[in-house]
């Protein structure tokens, strides 16, 4: 190294500052001030907010590790085949439960405490989980035992999401229907946790079931307050 | 009896003959040994965590033999699969990588300077917050208290000890740098400092920008603000985390880690074939190439995902150029290790083998980025295992083998010692690199057959047929990563052996020496030891 320690360290600088300004400061730029979308002669606003006990989904789903296995993001149709997968599709909120098919855009994470966009699909794409699985019993009943649908699958089963204990008066609401070997001594419920509870909240926000203005063209400038 | 007292004078030892340089190791020698054996003992602890969760993604029903570990985990939140591996990967990439890569950087520091070290006891306070903070991080992982962002996953009270300990750490090589002597300079100087740069800038920034707190904070500032176009809010928020994310992930291995393995062979490879460095002159070109260049392997990770797509075309155009720096990288190294393995006969000595599968398996890791690079493989490869084969060919290939190259070269000159046996050496080294090319090309073929699956334009696959498609180069992964691990564990026991050895033969050396004033000794032996020939 010939240079003096100050100009190795001023051109040092200035090569990380070009990464980082060029890699991060100009895409906060564009995408810092994303803001939800309101439609004229409407309240509703997109992406749909996201009720509290999701967020607190969030940081089961974090503390756990699912975004190690799962993806939350859907490639458009030129560059991947996960439309195709099916994972594209969610349920809008009209009474006819329509289905809506697209990508994902910047815009629909604005409200997650933290984005799971994740790397590795060794599991299912989870941006529209809640379209595949539209009750929190269905949730439940495949985190305590993943191999219902996939006798060989991956994933691991997340019993100590739940506990046993013994039915007092009525059976629990939310006590699960297992298939008959697995089910408890009669007497006996299997009831999710709290933990559990919030982080079915969260898989069941995770719908994507509305259009954005972003669809037809770049990334829309921001709504005049 | 006396007779038996007489310590024959060693043989010049590994101690180097250059005076100077002996004194610079023997300053650095409980620092340096300390990261080391810390290093290794973490990088056995590692190894059985990624053991574990790789063999946990086996198709369960089919290896009833796994039944008590799988039972474990389903029953008990400590041992799920989310938890096992960030643990595994931490303890690989901090305790493992990075503690090594300390050692590393105090011994090269020190000796590139020619200046002994001072205030090793602050070295010493900063060595052991490192681990301090490495272990309660792992703990907090186990505990669930990971934050799931990827290489960050230590949780909050953790990163406080590191940075506590880098600091320190920093503030010594920057005083160590300054002290050293003028005229002093070489190639592998500036690997290090990039690398001793990078990290306090990619973990201040990493670790307060994605931490929990402010992605709270960013979107509560989105509710109250929600129609202003002037706000940003904080740039921890919403995708702005994963592209945070993958740039820190992609700038510690490329601006961290492999500056620190490029450091050591840059010195290492000239200095033991006795040749000098090919292409030497484009050895400066390479490292700014390099610099600039490498850290953009960012964008792998954001192919077709919702970010700017400008960021991410110019991204990929940057990227793709890295095969500068990797070529003239590889013709530096590579080509001198050739000339020197020419010279030497064929794998020579034992540090030397290490090196060389280091400097190939670097020049693999820039092809295998630069595959990532092409769009089109990169939307086959983006969620598969392929990206596991591509970080461990950093991490144990590339990294690793620099390292064991490194501990064979430098703890016997720091304690004056040989290794114990030949044969564990050899061992050692068969199983690493036979484990660590399986792995690869098994994860590597892997992670392409299960894209193509993933990809496969037929609505009827689904990723059930992608999870079986996959399941069998689990397992296969899982054999290999079990004799990589087979091969650490050599290693480790015989660094433990050989330092333990060491201690005995001090302790006994000392007591021997201590006897030997009290005897009546013979005028020969009286001279010995008044000439110093004779340790005290």
């Amino acid at each position: 190294m010939n240079y003096p320690f100050p100009k190795f360290f001023v051109l040092i600088l200035a090569a990380f500052m070009f990464t980082w300004f060029a890699l991060i400061v100009l895409p906060w730029i564009s995408l810092g001030h994303l803001a939800p979308i309101t439609e004229e002669g409407s309240t509703d606003i997109k992406p749909w907010d996201v009720p509290g006990a999701a967020h607190q989904g969030e940081a089961v789903y974090a503390s756990l590790g699912c975004a190690y296995c799962h993806t939350q993001q859907i490639r458009p149709a030129n560059s991947g085949a996960d439309i195709i997968r099916g994972w594209g599709t969610a349920t809008d909120d009209s009474d006819e439960k329509k289905e809506i098919t697209r990508r994902t855009f910047p815009r629909d994470y604005i409200w997650q405490h933290q984005v799971f966009l994740g790397n590795s699909r060794t599991g299912a794409d989870l941006t529209n989980v809640a379209h595949r699985f539209t009750t929190a019993a269905q949730l439940y009943r495949y985190l305590y035992d993943p191999y219902i649908l996939n006798g060989h699958s991956s994933m691991p089963a997340y019993r100590f999401l739940f506990i046993k204990q013994r039915i007092s008066g009525l059976p629990s609401n939310d006590a699960l229907v297992l298939a008959p070997a697995d089910m408890p001594e009669p007497g006996w419920e299997i009831v999710p946790t709290a933990d559990a509870k919030s982080l079915v909240a969260y898989l069941l926000s995770l719908n994507k079931g509305y259009h954005l203005p972003d669809e037809s063209g770049p990334v829309a400038p921001p709504s005049k307050s | 009896m006396a007779k038996t007292l007489y310590i024959p004078p060693a043989d010049r030892g590994f101690i180097s003959t250059d005076a100077e340089l002996a004194a610079v190791d023997a300053s650095v020698r409980w620092p340096v040994l300390a990261c080391f054996l810390t290093a290794v003992h973490w990088m056995v602890v590692g190894t059985f965590l990624l053991v574990y969760a790789s063999s946990m993604t086996h198709p369960q029903d089919r290896f009833p033999i796994l039944g008590y570990l799988i039972d474990l985990a389903n029953n008990c939140s400590f041992f799920t699969y989310g938890h096992i591996w960030p643990a595994a990967v931490d303890a690989l990439v901090y305790g493992w990588a990075s503690t090594a890569g300390l050692g590393l950087a105090i011994w090269l520091l020190t000796r590139m300077g020619r200046t002994p070290a001072r205030a090793p006891a602050a070295l010493m306070t900063g060595i052991v917050f490192w681990n301090l903070g490495i272990a309660t991080g792992l703990t907090g992982i186990f505990l669930g208290d990971s934050s799931s962002v990827e290489l960050l996953e230590f949780p909050a009270y953790a990163s406080w000890i590191l940075w506590v300990a880098y600091a320190l750490f920093g503030l010594w090589a920057v005083a160590t740098y300054l002290g050293r002597k003028p005229g002093q300079n070489h190639i592998a100087q500036s690997w290090l400092l990039v690398a001793l740069f990078a990290f306090p800038w990619l973990y201040a920034i990493g670790s307060t920008l994605l931490s929990t707190d402010l992605h709270h904070a960013s979107v509560d500032l989105r509710h109250t603000t929600s129609n202003s176009a002037w706000v940003y809010p904080l740039p921890g928020s919403g995708v702005m985390q994963e592209l945070l994310s993958s740039w820190y992930v992609h700038g510690l291995f490329t601006l961290w880690l492999a500056p620190l393995g490029l450091a050591l062979l840059y010195y290492l490879i000239p200095k033991m074939s006795g040749l000098d460095l090919q292409w030497g002159s484009r050895a400066q070109l390479a490292f700014w190439t390099w610099v600039v260049l490498a850290p953009w392997t960012a964008v792998h990770d954001l192919v077709g995902g919702p970010f700017p797509a400008d960021t991410v075309t110019v991204g990929l155009v940057f990227s793709g150029l890295i095969f500068i720096p990797v070529a003239l990288i590889g013709m530096n190294l590579v080509g001198t290790s050739l000339r020197g393995e020419e010279q030497q006969g064929h794998h020579g000595g034992i540090v030397f083998p290490f090196l060389v599968i280091s400097a190939f398996l670097f020049v693999i890791a820039g092809a295998s980025e630069e595959l990532l690079s092409v769009r089109a493989a990169n939307q086959v490869l983006r969620f598969t295992i392929f990206r596991e084969c591509n970080m461990f060919l950093w991490l144990y290939g590339f990294f690793s083998f620099a390292v064991f190259g490194a501990i064979y070269y430098i703890v016997p000159r720091l304690l004056n010692f040989g290794w114990r046996s030949a044969f564990l050496i050899k061992a050692h080294y068969y199983a690493s690199l036979y484990g660590i090319l399986l792995f690869l090309a098994i994860v590597g073929f892997g992670g392409i057959v299960q894209g193509l699956t993933l990809e496969n334009t037929d609505p009827l696959v689904t990723i059930v047929n992608a999870d079986q498609v996959t399941q069998s180069f689990f397992i296969a992964s899982t054999l290999c990563l079990s004799l990589i691990s087979l091969g650490n564990g050599i290693f480790a026991l015989h660094l433990g052996w050989m330092f333990l050895d060491w201690l005995r033969q001090r302790v006994q050396g000392n007591r021997l020496a201590s006897e030997i004033l009290l005897e009546p000794y013979t005028p020969e032996e009286s001279a010995k030891v008044t000439a110093g020939e004779v340790s005290a």
